[in-house]
């Protein structure tokens, strides 16, 4: 290389060094999302003859098909429970940030839900939530409340809800350890001046600890909203979508199209559709929480 | 509630995505022979196989004994859970193994990846030789035949003071009735699986109407469900047993695997299902004397029960490009005349004998046999568009307040489906 300037080849070592990794993610991520994008315009059946394009034909049956799209309002519950997650989350880490005796303890309690195979947790709750010898009823008799007794994944008002709560348990460790993270990097200086200048613990909280936090709540609540969204291990093991499609999922329904009704253009518009609501999401999101960040 | 889910969305994306790379046609023909008798059976072959459970235990003993019949040729046996979706994403990449299940593609497409199995000699000698052909050639040999009737545990019927099984609904209901009264479950649905409603949504409505081509007669009219119908009589018998309390406590709370092990203890009575569960009854510890099998009694006429046949769901193809298609071919007709692969079906050679012992009681109840017909492409591709899970429409039935409402949605997308599938 000695005849080659020093720019020249310090950019032929940077070429050579980002070829691999440009070249894996050109293959394994944005040629099999440019090649879904394309496939969403047409009706491929996942083999390889015959496919016609369709415009967005795909699209407006996404759209219109109440059966698709309408599945969303299943997804509610856990939107809302991935709220309560992260306040409950918030909590936890604030109470396990301070000297509490074996918080080591707590913490790892808190988070080995997370580390579970989650088909392994879906069907561990098919015990708990098992209506003649599930250990939740099981309890709930045992402690007199026998009058709740349920059955948790066959009433199609609370399958969703039962859902939820188990993703709720499943994730609130993970989201738990990210806030206790950001909380060990806040400056303890700060605490110490609030406190001399006589704020309770409440306020401290309400006023220095929140606001620090706010780029991670914007992070975890994008995550949680994002799952929330994309909900499919749990129905898939638990219920596959039942009592009466009652907790079919969008994610679900886009797995079932394609492997199962082999109309893979359709499959491919849905997920496309997906990509864009989380996209959405995330928008809204930097534009509800991010302006009051700058405030 | 997060990182995992969007990793599952992306994945899922990929999944979709990457089953596309393939895209193209598979591989042109080489200029290999095709069919001819006289080509040496040699070489190495693999058969890729959903029976993962088979892997190094009885498919060792295939393997030992093709290769002593046919001593220069070895099969090797590969297999993968997911079956389905693995199978196509590999044909659709034209990289497949000589022999394999052939996972649900329109027949219409078996001629692009598969070779034709007529010189085999064996096309007159099997049922459902249109299973899977295209144009008159059989492209898939299916591997056996499944019938459906109910399972149902001796001694639990002796305790129940049943001395004979029923013949009519009515006694079927009686049956039940003192099932029940003796605290054993009658039937044991797996109605929150979904698909072990299956006999309820197909087989059932063939048996009641006697018409092999009921559902492809779907085609002809925009409301193929109907109360009165045999869809309606079919799903209402699965409706009566949940409303009077025959089928398990809580229907949208069952559990498959606990369900053999309460029909093997007695705890529950009946399955209403294929032969096929008979054998993973026996291996689950069951004596096979105490398991009966009788023909589904599903309305009050006396006389015999229809019974309808249908083809097990695997069906052995070869792929065309092999480098040893002679070897696969031979491997194939093998299995179907010699190796004992269908121990837990029905042969799908006429004149074969079932290895399940419980046929020869259910055989004595002199059923006539119907043989189902094949899903033709029209009916296919408005199921597929109307995204109709037959068992779904059991499931909904059952659970509806009104079942006709059930009825009608379902006639709703059959229609719609139907007139955009003939546009």
């Amino acid at each position: 290389m000695g005849g080659l300037s020093y720019p020249a080849q310090k950019k032929i070592v940077l070429a050579f060094f980002l070829f691999v990794p440009l070249a894996l993610l050109g293959m394994f991520t944005y040629y099999p999302a440019a090649r879904l994008v394309y496939l969403s315009f047409t009706d491929w059946d996942g083999l390889g003859s015959g496919m016609s394009f369709l415009g967005f034909g795909n699209y407006k049956e996404v759209f219109t098909n109440p059966d698709l799209f309408g599945v969303f309002l299943h997804q509610i519950p856990y939107a809302i429970g991935g709220i309560l997650q992260n306040i409950v989350a918030i909590l936890f880490a604030v109470v396990l940030n301070s000297t509490l005796r074996g918080r080591n303890a707590f913490r790892v309690l808190l988070f080995i839900p997370y580390i579970m195979n989650g088909v392994a947790v879906a069907f561990m709750f098919q015990y708990v939530f098992d209506t003649t010898g599930g250990s939740l009823n099981a309890l709930l008799g045992a402690i007199g409340l026998g009058s709740l007794q349920q059955s948790w994944l066959g009433n199609a008002a609370i399958v969703n809800w039962a859902l939820a709560g188990v993703s709720v348990w499943r994730y609130l460790g993970y989201t738990m350890i990210i806030y206790l993270g950001a909380l060990q990097s806040l400056p303890s200086d700060m605490y110490e001046a609030a406190r001399i200048d006589g704020a309770n613990r409440f306020q401290s909280l309400w006023h220095l600890t929140l606001p620090s936090l706010s780029r991670i709540i914007q992070l975890n609540m994008f995550l949680t909203l994002s799952g929330a969204l994309a909900v499919f291990d749990l129905p898939f093991v638990l219920t596959k979508g039942g009592p009466a499609g009652a907790s079919e999922t969008f994610l679900l329904k886009t797995t079932e199209t394609a492997f199962q009704f082999n109309n893979y253009g359709l499959a491919s518009a849905m997920s496309v559709v997906l990509l864009l609501l989380t996209v959405l999401i995330l928008l809204a999101q930097n534009a509800a929480l991010g302006r009051k960040g700058r405030d | 509630m997060n990182r995992k889910w969007m990793l599952g969305a992306i994945a899922g994306v990929l999944a979709v995505s990457l089953a596309g790379c393939g895209g193209g046609e598979p591989k042109k023909d080489q200029p290999a022979a095709s069919g001819g008798g006289e080509e040496k059976i040699s070489g190495t072959i693999t058969y890729l196989t959903n029976r993962t459970d088979l892997i190094g235990n009885v498919y060792d003993d295939y393997a030992k004994r093709f290769n002593e019949k046919y001593p220069d040729a070895h099969v090797e046996f590969e297999a993968t859970i997911d079956y389905d979706k693995t199978a196509k994403m590999r044909l659709s990449s034209g990289d497949f193994p000589d022999v394999m299940n052939i996972p649900t593609i329109a027949n219409t497409e078996l001629p692009n990846y598969y070779a034709p199995l007529d010189d085999l000699g064996l096309t007159d000698k099997i049922r459902f030789p249109d299973y899977k052909s295209d144009g008159g050639v059989l492209y898939g040999m299916p591997a056996g035949v499944d019938v459906v009737g109910v399972v149902y545990n001796k001694q639990a019927f002796k305790k129940a003071g049943i001395d004979k099984v029923p013949t009519t609904l009515d006694e079927f209901y009686a049956a039940s009735e003192k099932l029940k009264a003796a605290g054993i479950v009658p039937l044991a649905s797996n109605f929150k699986d979904q698909w072990p409603v299956y006999p309820f949504a197909a087989e059932t409505p063939v048996a009641l109407s006697g018409n092999v081509d009921l559902a492809n007669d779907r085609v002809k009219t925009d409301t193929p469900y109907t109360l009165d119908g045999p869809y309606g009589q079919s799903m209402n018998i699965l409706r009566t047993m949940h409303q009077k309390g025959y089928l398990e406590a809580d229907i949208n709370s069952t559990n498959w695997e606990q369900s053999k092990k309460d029909v093997a203890s007695g705890k529950f009575a009946m399955f209403y299902l294929g032969e096929w569960i008979i054998p993973q009854l026996i291996s689950g510890g069951m004596a096979s004397d105490d398991i009966g099998f009788f023909p589904f009694p599903y309305d009050n006429e006396a006389g015999s029960r229809n019974v309808v046949l249908s083809p097990a769901s695997a069906a052995y193809g070869v792929n065309k490009n092999s480098e040893h298609l002679a070897t696969a071919k031979a491997f194939v007709k093998w299995m179907i005349e010699e190796s004992g692969a269908d121990s837990d079906m029905l042969p799908i050679l006429k004149d074969g004998k079932a290895q399940i012992a419980q046929m020869e009681e259910f055989d004595s109840y002199k059923p006539t046999y119907l043989e189902g017909k094949v899903d033709t492409a029209e009916a296919l591709a408005i199921v597929n568009k109307a995204q109709i899970v037959k068992e779904a429409i059991v499931q909904d039935f059952v659970l509806a307040d009104n079942p006709q409402d059930t009825f009608d949605k379902y006639n709703k997308l059959w229609a719609k489906a139907k007139a955009e599938v003939a546009k």
